[in-house]
């Protein structure tokens, strides 16, 4: 179990360098979109790969322009809890908000 | 090779499957029909509040979990994710990337939108080998 924590949290820590590196102090631009988006995920993927874990993973990224508006995302899996899991981080500056969620599944 | 030793290796029996079997892959077009019917059914006419949204969104989540229970090939795993959000002038951007098999993987999406809320649901289907 402990090792399952702590593969969490380095988990963690590396999406979140993901994310700051690509999107950083950047205001929302449209423009750029695509652009951040690719740039987290490979970045991420990237990342867990580096793990050389016997693992198939999905990283879904969800990016919000900051304007009041509400947003909710929940998740559902039919695997196997005892060898897969999940982990989701959040992130925001002054104008973005931008969710992670990695699913790490056991081959 | 006897009691432990003989009920270790009826558990762990190998099957030699290296694969899926033929026209049991995991099936995209009818899992987005599925996605797409249960969203435009019980999202249509529902208005955004924040009180509700979040249950609506855990429940829809496990809905469609079920409901591709059903239809789901033998030896594939299901990740189903679903977003809902309120329909202001803001922008918002999904996207997705995994590393799996493309030859047994594959992952559908469907979204869905009113005048006060959108909704984007996303499945993976995974072969467990």
């Amino acid at each position: 179990m402990d090792e399952d924590q702590s593969a969490e949290e380095v988990t963690d820590t590396k999406i979140i360098i993901a994310v700051e590196s690509t999107i950083g102090n950047s205001s929302y631009q449209h423009s750029k979109i695509n652009q951040w988006m690719s740039g987290i995920v490979e970045s991420s993927l990237s990342q867990l790969t580096k793990l050389g874990k016997p693992f198939k993973y999905i990283v879904t990224c969800i990016i919000l322009q900051k304007n009041g508006a509400g947003l909710h995302t929940a998740s559902s899996c039919f695997w196997d809890n005892s060898t897969d899991g999940s982990c989701t981080v959040r992130w925001e500056n002054k104008t973005i908000y931008c969710i992670v969620s990695v699913f790490g599944l056991a081959i | 090779f006897f009691g432990s030793d003989l009920e270790k290796f009826i558990t762990s029996l190998n099957t030699y499957r290296m694969g899926p079997e033929p026209g049991c892959h995991f099936n995209a077009s009818r899992t987005q029909q599925i996605l797409q019917a249960t969203l435009d059914r019980y999202l249509e006419g529902v208005c955004y509040s924040p009180d509700s949204c979040s249950q609506l969104c855990q429940m829809l989540a496990d809905l469609v979990l079920s409901k591709l229970k059903d239809v789901n090939p033998p030896r594939y795993k299901l990740v189903c994710q679903v977003v809902v959000g309120q329909s202001g002038k803001q922008g918002i951007s999904v996207a997705s990337r995994s590393l799996m098999n493309p030859n047994t993987d594959n992952y559908t999406s469907a979204v869905f939108q009113n005048h006060s809320l959108f909704a984007v649901a996303l499945v993976h289907g995974m072969y467990f080998e």
